[in-house]
């Protein structure tokens, strides 16, 4: 078979292709061409579409990418499988955070109602002191100042045994 | 000469350059997109960029070569990134299409199906283009819808003459596979 496309039978195609040249676009389309190519180029326009400038410019590993999954599906499994990994892993992650996160939150809370159950805070030792004037405030009581070894009692409380009698009603 | 006005940035010059080219450059796009927004924006761009580009065009080829050469370019990358998305947007066909003697031949004679008429063989026809590569069309563009000789579609694709026998003889395979309906 010869490789000279003009010594095929090629006539009835070739007559048929005649047709795409009565192919026309709609009148006068041509009378506002120029215009606009000269109106585009006092506009400024550099002849790129401005999202082809973009893709060009920023998103060309994007464009590669897109084309590199459109052709091979099965990466483009794995590349599903790779995004719903690294979801997967960041949940789990989380949760593990979230855990340490309620396990430090509770401990601080702990600590939180020793230290006010210790030391209550000054706005209840005002109350307090306004109420009962008469009652001395408890070195307990006192605003914590410095270091929680500086807090410790001047005098030491020991308790007293003390007898006590309570008169009873109808006893024998 | 035009060409030397426009690079001196004589826009006066350039709409007649545009003026001169616009129908070819034009038609060859909208053949190879079959299309007619897109061969119209892509028409516009090719005149934009080569406007742009004009300091550096040395004369090697002609003016008409050149911006042929950079419509060509512009239209296979677009046909690219929009590769498998092929949305046909075509122009009407001219009054003289119903008169053309090829055209009548074909449908009245040899045509197997004769009940066809011109509007549903221009769909056909096209659907068959798309379906060739992109250097195969642009071949059957060039050499059977416009005309051009194999000298100068070598010299507007960038490659040699054999080169573009081998792609046509290919082409026209494929199309006659294609249309192999309406062909006898």
């Amino acid at each position: 078979m010869s490789m000279n496309p003009d010594s095929e039978n090629f006539d009835q195609l070739r007559r048929l292709l005649v047709l795409k040249r009565h192919e026309l676009p709609p009148p006068g389309f041509f009378d506002k061409f120029s215009v606009q190519v000269i109106l585009r180029i006092k506009a400024g326009e550099t002849g790129e579409p401005a999202s082809a400038a973009w893709w060009s410019w920023d998103g060309s590993w994007l464009r590669r990418l897109w084309a590199g999954l459109e052709a091979k599906p099965i990466m483009a499994g794995a590349f599903g499988v790779a995004v719903c990994g690294f979801f997967v892993a960041g949940a789990l992650i989380s949760e593990n955070v979230d855990t340490a996160t309620a396990v430090a939150a509770d401990n601080r809370t702990a600590a939180t109602d020793f230290v006010q159950k210790s030391h209550p805070t000054p706005f209840l030792e005002q109350e307090v002191a306004a109420d009962f004037p008469s009652i001395p405030q408890s070195p307990v009581l006192q605003a914590p100042k410095g270091s929680l070894f500086e807090q410790l009692p001047q005098r030491e409380i020991r308790p007293e045994a003390r007898l006590v009698s309570w008169p009873l009603s109808g006893g024998n | 000469m035009l060409v030397q006005r426009a690079r001196e940035g004589d826009l006066q010059a350039y709409d007649d350059l545009v003026r001169r080219y616009q129908e070819r450059i034009y038609a060859t796009v909208y053949h190879m997109t079959s299309n007619h927004e897109d061969a119209n924006d892509l028409a516009q761009e090719a005149f934009i960029k080569a406007f742009q580009a004009l300091k550096t065009f040395k004369g090697g080829s002609s003016f008409y070569t050149w911006v042929y050469r950079i419509a060509v370019n512009k239209t296979i990358n677009f046909l690219k990134q929009r590769k498998n998305k092929t949305q046909m947007s075509l122009d009407d066909l001219d009054f003289n299409a119903e008169h053309d003697p090829d055209l009548v031949a074909l449908i009245s004679e040899k045509t197997p199906r004769r009940e066809v008429n011109l509007a549903e063989l221009q769909e056909k026809l096209n659907e068959a283009m798309q379906k060739l590569s992109e250097p195969h069309r642009l071949v059957v563009t060039l050499h059977d819808v416009q005309g051009m000789s194999h000298e100068e579609i070598a010299k507007i694709v960038g490659c040699n003459i054999g080169t573009v026998r081998s792609r046509l003889f290919y082409a026209r395979q494929q199309l006659q596979a294609y249309l192999s309906d309406y062909l006898k």
